[in-house]
């Protein structure tokens, strides 16, 4: 007899007992009355027998015992973030987190400290701050009955010259002035030791001005350079040991921005040398015009020889929006 | 859930076993299978019986483990394949004769023969195998077999009757291959 699903089936069922009472009874009668129905009952039978007939293996003795550790096993895992064992990891964690924060502070604090060595004040020992942004302190105060001179909304600075031989640079800065076609208001403080000028000029003159001190600038025992620009910058900058090469560059420099700017430069850089141990072969190599030159970009029309600076009469060109205080300073 | 473990660890070690034919992983199956049921004892709603629960969470995992492998078709009980010999050849004809019913204690008694079917079994494909094992072995009524593999009624009907069917014609194939060896 050719497989018929249906048929398969039902007698699948019947051998399984999964029929009616009615159909049970049918299908009895007709496995009794067709022996291909009888014969491939007897084969599902025997199928089923001894498939059914396996033996029946047991679980291991041990699989309760694995079960049961592999239940603590993940339950540890699981609840680890809640357990008293995980609470102690989560203070590990913390710890560790503020251990480094405060590592990370403790490295700010360094850096801090090594910036602030390299751009603070040095006290007492004649080296003043190199650049800061409040009021000039250090400048002394306009003397009752002194010229004054109202700057414009450009640059105004103050020269300090500090040197032992005041009355030679009084008058080498007389005569420069004077070659230069500048105008100066003049005051002296015998008391003190002072002479004071107070100009105003273009940049141009201004920085030919400085450029002509050149020649007597190395007797000078110590230079300072403040200079402020109008109330929107808001900030002074105070270059000390500056060269005539980097007075002249600052003043001629294209706008008070950019003064103020080179400025900075200046002092950082002064204040560097001025730290770093090899500071005379920097001193030195500063000193060299040249180098300077190619440390620093001056304008050519502030590059000024000596020789150019004492023959040179011509007045100084474009508008005067500078006005420049140069003290000279007695040193005791 | 130490005594439910108790209670049911043969029978499903067992219906594992017979499914995906090595002991050691079948264990394994075992083992994974009561720690599912104690993580997610939870969920179990009782919209079914425990029994059938517990039977589908292991023949789930067997099944998947199965298609993972793919190497449990050619693998016998723990990993021996049966060569039959004259008694156990002689036998499985008297099983596959449709003359007279076989004895039950005479296929238990031969190692080769239950080395034969179960080698027969691990042929079929698995939903097959699943539904034979299930029946035949663990010996559920049909609605339980539906209930544990989620089929209809009607589904484990026609597939146990087309499991027992390529069943039959595994073991005539086993019955010839083992009288042209012996001539």
């Amino acid at each position: 007899m050719k497989a018929n699903p249906n048929i398969d089936e039902l007698l699948c069922s019947f051998v399984d007992g999964e029929l009616s009472a009615r159909q049970q009874t049918e299908v009895q009668r007709l496995a009794s009355r067709d022996p291909e129905v009888g014969r491939r009952l007897r084969q599902l039978r025997n199928c089923r027998t001894l498939i059914g007939a396996l033996p029946r293996a047991e679980a291991p003795g041990e699989l309760l015992e694995q079960i049961k550790l592999a239940v603590e096993r993940k339950t540890l895992l699981e609840e680890q973030p809640v357990s008293g064992v995980s609470t102690a990891g989560v203070i590990h964690l913390m710890a560790r987190r503020l251990v480094a924060a405060a590592a990370m502070i403790a490295l700010l604090g360094v850096l801090g400290f090594v910036v602030y060595q390299i751009v603070a004040p040095i006290a007492d020992t004649g080296v003043q701050p190199v650049a800061h942004i409040d009021k000039p302190s250090r400048m002394e105060p306009a003397r009752p009955g002194a010229p004054t001179v109202v700057a414009d909304s450009g640059l105004s600075g103050r020269l300090e010259i500090r040197t032992g031989t005041v009355a030679q640079a009084d008058a080498v800065l007389k005569r420069a002035v004077e070659q230069n076609g500048l105008s100066a208001l003049v005051a002296s403080d015998d008391a003190a030791g002072t002479r004071t000028y107070k100009l105003v000029s273009s940049r141009q003159g201004v920085g030919r001005l400085i450029a002509s001190l050149q020649s007597i600038w190395q007797s000078f025992d110590g230079v300072t350079l403040q200079i402020e620009g109008p109330e929107q910058f808001a900030a002074s900058v105070t270059v000390h040991a500056v060269t005539p090469e980097q007075a002249a560059s600052i003043v001629a420099s294209q706008n008070t921005a950019a003064s103020i700017e080179t400025a900075r430069n200046y002092a950082v850089i002064n204040a560097m040398a001025r730290r770093t141990p090899g500071r005379d072969i920097l001193r030195m190599v500063s000193n060299d015009a040249a180098s300077v030159r190619d440390l620093v970009t001056i304008d050519e029309n502030v590059r000024i020889t000596k020789t150019q600076a004492e023959t040179t009469l011509t007045p100084p060109q474009g508008e005067p929006n500078v006005s420049l205080t140069i003290v000279l300073l007695h040193t005791r | 859930m130490e005594r439910l473990i108790i209670k049911y660890q043969n029978r499903i070690f067992n219906v594992v076993l017979k499914m995906c034919g090595n002991s050691d992983d079948a264990a394994e199956l075992t083992q994974e299978t009561f720690v599912k049921v104690i993580e997610s004892i939870e969920k179990f709603k009782g919209r079914s019986s425990f029994y059938t629960w517990l039977f589908r969470i292991a023949v789930n995992l067997t099944l998947n483990y199965c298609q993972r492998q793919a190497r449990t078709a050619t693998r016998s009980l723990d990993a021996e394949n049966t060569e039959p010999d004259g008694t156990a050849d002689q036998l499985l004809r008297d099983v596959l004769s449709d003359d007279r019913a076989v004895d039950p204690a005479m296929v238990a008694q031969s190692r080769e023969l239950c080395g034969l079917a179960m080698d027969a079994l691990l042929k079929l494909e698995e939903p097959q195998r699943a539904v034979v094992v299930l029946r035949d072995i663990e010996g559920m009524n049909y609605t339980e077999i539906a209930d544990v593999l989620n089929i209809e009624l009607g589904t484990v009907r026609s597939r146990l009757s087309r499991a027992r069917g390529n069943l039959r014609e595994i073991l005539e194939a086993m019955v010839n291959e083992g009288e042209s060896k012996h001539r």
